[in-house]
């Protein structure tokens, strides 16, 4: 994008927050100097996070997919991450629960903690990491089982019910919370993949929810489905605030507004800006964020 | 983004400039692109009647030349239990009843039957018509009745093969006496024999209940198939299991490195290496350094697994590649670890493409003689057999035997055997694809 200069509004924010200059270079490393030359706009941040990131290098083989990212999530609050295709935010995603793992080229430094603790350490089991930080796909994709067992498998390979009583409890909770009970409470037999797009969508986030993690990321979980599905969904978003924190990556910036607190801005792999969902949109700081808002790129 | 000045000088095709000259020239070209279609069709039409004119003959062929093995003629004889005969000592033991003279009965009844035959190359002739095998049918009989002793009965006995065949037509009537196997008196009596109602053509049980024999009226297939069977079980639980989880640590744990590459090429070698090989390799390692013994079904086993295995290895990793990864991302983002994702998801619906495989390998195992014939499968083995240690032989091998006996009722016992081959084919593949046609539906 030619025209699209890098200029920084204001550098140090006049909230009680601090803005971090990301350390440009690590002892006999590499210069890891941003493009953009400046650090992130806006707090990044949190009292008592439930993740934490600082200084995070993401890279696919030889390209630079996340420059020198700092980041907190906070509890209990949907944070929205925007910007245009290939700015690095499903990547960012993904290594909050290590499904970065399953690429072998990806190579990721820097430190993301959880409650403290680094999710990247060799002693972090990663198994136990991904029952904490659950996951929901851009396409649905509904085990080929029957519904319940959907719901079920989860629960049942970390052991979370001790009979099938039990299990039957939660399948029935979780698909009631993700608001597909009734839909489907006749037919609990039938093949997951049996039921609508936005209904499987729907069953993806039940058995998200039926393991009870902390975290759910949420990977453009509407981008596959029609307006009335996505309003459901949007909805049941905000119910799940209460139990838990969710982190959703979202093309539609009408879709941030409505549904987040806090929003974080990407573009080419930088974090650009972050904070308040409202001030984001009515009172951006940084020209790139502007840019993106006003719809001039992206 | 859409430049409009074309470089000076040069000129757009006219069908891009003129809508009306595109579609003429679409049109124009319609009837020579069907055309093609249409020879293209046909092509593939010939190439399939083709085919299918080859499997037509290759099943006339088998079948005419092998249902009549199905049949076996049989001959009607009054038999009178000479107690002179049967009992020298007349004490009626068992020992002595079981020594006797036996043939004497048959004899004395086919010399009652055609009474004016006299001079021993006559009677010889005589006593041919009727299966060697009629003496143990007798003394069987009194072993299990001894009370018959003394009495009269009609049995019914197994013709000679030369008989059998010139029942069945196979005797053409204008060859030679030499060149025959029945001479021109043996025919008149086979004759007189049928228009009195003392012989019939009737179900071949002994073909399918008897294991080989010298005797081409005593020979069955059934200790081949007992030996195809035993052996086929132990190729298909050993290169099933092996195969599958070999497919699944290559495919889903091992890392991409050049050893790996390297197995890889070697597996789809080893695909192509002729069966022969690897019955040099069963010979050399499972006789010769293990000493397991040679013509067991145990051995046969473990040479056709080494055979399968690649092509199982093979199916079952593309049909593990063909698993959507989207459902691997959602097991592992539950939670789920490698092994669980693998073994819940990933398996179930790779395991109707893995079936596949090994319905192919199986049935290749099945039809293979090459390394049996390697390890001493290719022995006269007369007794059916019960274990997997057991010497027996295997119907490939038992065809490959038989199409070389000169005696001419082989001929048709040759063709009966690939039948039996053929139908033990389509009912395994008929399992398999019922098997596989369960976990497509389940899913």
């Amino acid at each position: 994008m030619s025209n699209a200069v890098a200029e920084e509004r204001t550098s140090v924010n006049n909230d009680a927050g601090i803005n971090v200059k990301p350390s440009h270079r690590q002892p006999g490393g590499p210069d890891l100097t941003p493009q953009t030359g400046a650090g992130t706009v806006g707090t990044i941040t949190v009292d008592n996070p439930i993740m934490s990131s600082r200084d995070v290098n993401v890279y696919y083989g030889d390209k630079h997919a996340i420059k020198n990212l700092s980041l907190d999530i906070a509890r209990n609050q949907v944070i929205a991450m925007i910007g245009p295709s290939g700015c690095g935010k499903s990547t960012y995603l993904r290594c909050l629960n290590r499904m970065n793992d399953t690429i072998e080229s990806a190579r990721v430094t820097g430190s993301i903690t959880m409650d403290g603790r680094d999710i990247y350490d060799r002693r972090q089991d990663v198994v136990q990491l991904r029952a904490r930080v659950g996951m929901v796909f851009q396409k649905p994709n509904p085990f080929p089982k029957s519904i319940y067992e959907n719901v079920a498998y989860g629960p049942r390979i970390h052991g979370l019910a001790g009979d099938r009583v039990e299990l039957d409890e939660i399948v029935q909770t979780s698909l009631g919370r993700a608001g597909l009970w009734d839909e489907v409470k006749d037919r609990l037999e039938n093949p997951g993949t049996s039921l609508s797009g936005g209904q499987q969508q729907r069953l993806c986030i039940a058995r998200t929810i039926a393991i009870n993690p902390e975290v759910i990321l949420m990977d453009e979980p509407c981008s596959a489905l029609d307006p009335i599905a996505t309003a459901r969904i949007e909805d049941l978003i905000d119910e799940l605030r209460a139990s838990y924190t969710i982190c959703i990556v979202t093309h539609s910036m009408q879709q941030a507004a409505r549904v987040s607190q806090r929003t974080a801005y990407f573009h080419l792999g930088d974090l650009i800006e972050v904070g308040e969902t409202d001030r984001i949109f009515t009172n951006p700081r940084h020209k790139l964020t502007e840019d993106y808002i006003t719809g001039r790129f992206g | 983004m859409s430049d409009a000045t074309s470089p000076p000088g040069s000129r757009l095709p006219e069908t891009l400039r003129d809508h009306r000259k595109a579609a003429e020239t679409v049109a124009r070209g319609l009837k020579s692109r069907y055309r093609a279609e249409t020879r293209f069709k046909l092509y593939g039409l010939g190439a399939v009647i083709l085919g299918m004119a080859f499997l037509a003959i290759l099943f006339i062929t088998i079948i005419s030349q092998g249902w009549s093995a199905f049949r076996q003629s049989y001959v009607q004889l009054e038999i009178y239990y000479d107690p002179e005969i049967l009992d020298t000592d007349g004490t009626r033991s068992a020992e002595s009843l079981a020594q006797a003279d036996f043939s004497a009965l048959i004899k004395a009844s086919l010399r009652k039957l055609f009474p004016d035959v006299d001079g021993r190359p006559n009677l010889r002739q005589l006593y041919g018509l009727v299966s060697s095998s009629a003496g143990f049918d007798l003394q069987k009989r009194i072993a299990d009745d001894p009370a018959k002793l003394g009495s009269t009965e009609t049995v019914w006995f197994l013709a000679s093969d030369e008989l059998d065949q010139y029942y069945k037509g196979r005797i053409e009537l204008d060859e030679t006496e030499e060149s025959r196997p029945l001479s021109d008196q043996q025919l008149v009596w086979a004759d007189q024999l049928r228009a009195r109602g003392a012989a019939e053509l009737r179900f071949n049980r002994v073909f399918f209940t008897a294991g080989d024999s010298r005797e081409p009226e005593l020979a069955g297939v059934w200790g081949a198939v007992a030996g195809s069977f035993f052996t086929l079980l132990v190729t298909l639980f050993l290169s099933f299991p092996i195969g599958v989880a070999a497919a699944i640590y290559l495919e889903e744990f091992a890392r991409r490195n050049r050893w790996t590459d390297l197995i890889e090429v070697n597996i789809n070698n080893l695909a192509a290496v002729p069966s022969i090989v690897f019955g040099l390799l069963g010979l050399a390692v499972f006789i010769n350094f293990f000493g397991l013994p040679r013509s067991a079904p145990l051995v046969g086993g473990l040479v056709l697994t080494l055979m399968t295995l690649p092509t199982i290895i093979i199916a079952s990793r593309a049909a593990l590649k063909a698993v959507p990864p989207s459902i691997r991302e959602a097991a592992l983002g539950m939670g789920a670890s490698q092994i669980q994702m693998v073994a819940h998801h990933v398996l179930p619906l790779a395991m109707p493409g893995m079936l596949t495989g090994t319905i192919i390998g199986m049935a290749r195992a099945l039809g293979e003689s090459a390394p049996l014939l390697m390890i001493g499968m290719v022995a006269f083995i007369v007794d059916v057999p019960k274990g997997f240690l057991d010497p027996s032989t295997a119907l490939p091998v038992q065809v490959f035997i038989w199409a070389d006996v000169p005696e001419r009722a082989f001929v048709e016992r040759t063709s009966g055997a690939i039948i039996v081959l053929l139908a033990f084919l389509i009912v395994m593949n008929g399992l398999a694809v019922v098997l596989r046609n369960r976990f497509e539906r389940r899913w």
